[in-house]
């Protein structure tokens, strides 16, 4: 009987080792998803480099879905380009174009109006109570790239979290049933 | 392993990695364009001039634009973002850019137009400062791709005054 | 689908494709059509999924030559091999 414990154990190794290797190559995927972020955030400057447009008020330049590419560099603000701000007491950023610029002289200090280019108004009307203006440190980053529809599958994901689940589970099955 | 599910997955990845390749070499294409775009503006008249209940000056006034922007559309544009910006400078700030106007131009053949219009957006200044002062008007445009990367660049048209008494 | 098959499968996507790609990017840059581009490229996916993705006869044209049971015994196996099969025998009994 001695051969068939062998065997057992041989076959309990087996798994043992497979399972290890299946968490380390999870383990690698995550890590190595998080690297990049992480190795962008430091390229860019920006402490969310890849935004998602989830609003139409920048049509038709930008439509719902479409990807955003942020970079926030020492250069000042100026009218026209667009940025990414994020007014206190609300969760979600607005990406929007900068239509006035007022610079201090010495402190380099800034005050921002924005402006939505599907928008019939200016975003006073967005902003905190009694704001008038943004300032340097409301703005996330300036969008320098641009690429189309690869969005939606983070609002679907975020609006539907059902077809995450299935996702989230049949990626898993995948990585864990899969040998080699 | 080399099963029909395996292999629609390798052409699958294959296809959008050779996708994502051919996006950014038409982005990279932009590059090689080298618009020569032209622009003039002429300021007709100063309708309005006064100085509001809170103390900030504002202007309205109507301009004529006249520019060719042709040369900025290339295969990959989607739409150029055009707008005209009074910059001048005070005592209070260095530099201070307001957008009078904007216009979207999606198509190559609108590009090369001409327009008379009053300011869209208020001038207004953060202060009383505008009395006799130089300004000048900026036509700019941004390039939005289909794809990639963004352009913007501008023509600085100098020698705008503005009155010396309100009206 | 056979050992030759697969390799002939993945090459001709790979040609398929990339030549789809070159094409679409310089008739598309010619035209100064993005939308040509991307229609011309889809359908040489579309045309790459229906060639290498089906298990089609072409691809099973080598297949692999086993070597007969009968065959195979008059050649012994190697030492180690050989000895779980006796092994085996054993337990069994």
């Amino acid at each position: 009987m001695g051969w068939i414990g062998e065997q057992v154990d041989s076959i309990k190794s087996i798994q043992f080792r497979q399972l290890l290797t299946q968490a380390i190559t999870l383990g690698m995927i995550v890590t190595s998803a998080l690297i990049i972020w992480k190795g962008l955030m430091c390229v860019t400057g920006s402490e969310s480099p890849v935004v998602v447009v989830l609003s139409g008020s920048m049509e038709p330049g930008f439509k719902r879905g479409d990807i955003l590419f942020l970079h926030m560099s020492k250069d000042p603000i100026r009218t026209g380009e667009i940025v990414v701000f994020n007014i206190d007491g609300r969760e979600i950023p607005i990406v929007h174009r900068v239509i006035k610029v007022h610079e201090r002289p010495d402190t380099g200090e800034v005050d921002i109006l924005t402006k939505g280019d599907n928008n019939p108004g200016d975003d006073r009307l967005l902003y905190a109570r009694g704001q008038q203006w943004l300032q340097r440190q409301h703005i996330m980053g300036r969008a320098v790239g641009f690429l189309p529809y690869v969005g939606w599958v983070t609002i679907i994901m975020t609006e539907k979290p059902i077809v995450k689940y299935i996702l989230i589970g049949a990626l898993g099955l995948l990585v864990i049933t899969s040998k080699e | 392993m080399h099963s029909f599910g395996y292999r629609a997955n390798a052409l699958f990845t294959f296809a959008v990695t050779i996708l994502a390749f051919m996006c950014a070499i038409a982005s990279f294409s932009d590059t090689l364009n080298s618009p020569t775009p032209t622009a003039h503006v002429q300021v007709l008249s100063i309708n309005r001039f006064q100085k509001r209940p809170d103390g900030d000056d504002e202007v309205s006034m109507t301009f004529n634009i006249s520019a060719n922007l042709r040369s900025l559309f290339t295969w990959n544009t989607k739409q150029v973002f055009v707008f005209l910006a009074a910059e001048y400078e005070t005592s209070k700030n260095s530099l201070n850019q307001v957008s009078l106007w904007d216009y979207i131009i999606l198509e190559k053949e609108d590009a090369y137009f001409r327009i008379r219009s009053t300011n869209k957006y208020r001038f207004i200044d953060q202060g009383s400062n505008l009395r006799g002062k130089d300004f000048n008007l900026t036509l700019h445009w941004h390039v939005m791709p289909k794809t990639g990367k963004m352009f913007a660049d501008k023509i600085v048209m100098t020698g705008y005054r503005l009155p010396e008494v309100y009206r | 689908m056979d050992w030759q098959g697969q390799k002939l499968a993945e090459q001709l996507m790979q040609i398929i494709l990339v030549a789809f790609a070159v094409v679409a990017f310089f008739t598309g840059y010619v035209l100064g059509s993005f939308q040509m581009m991307l229609l011309i490229y889809a359908g040489g996916v579309v045309l790459t999924t229906l060639i290498t993705v089906p298990n089609w006869p072409f691809f099973n044209r080598h297949p692999l030559k086993w070597l007969d049971p009968s065959v195979a015994e008059k050649h012994p196996k190697p030492q180690a091999a050989a000895a779980t099969t006796s092994k085996k025998k054993g337990s069994k009994k």
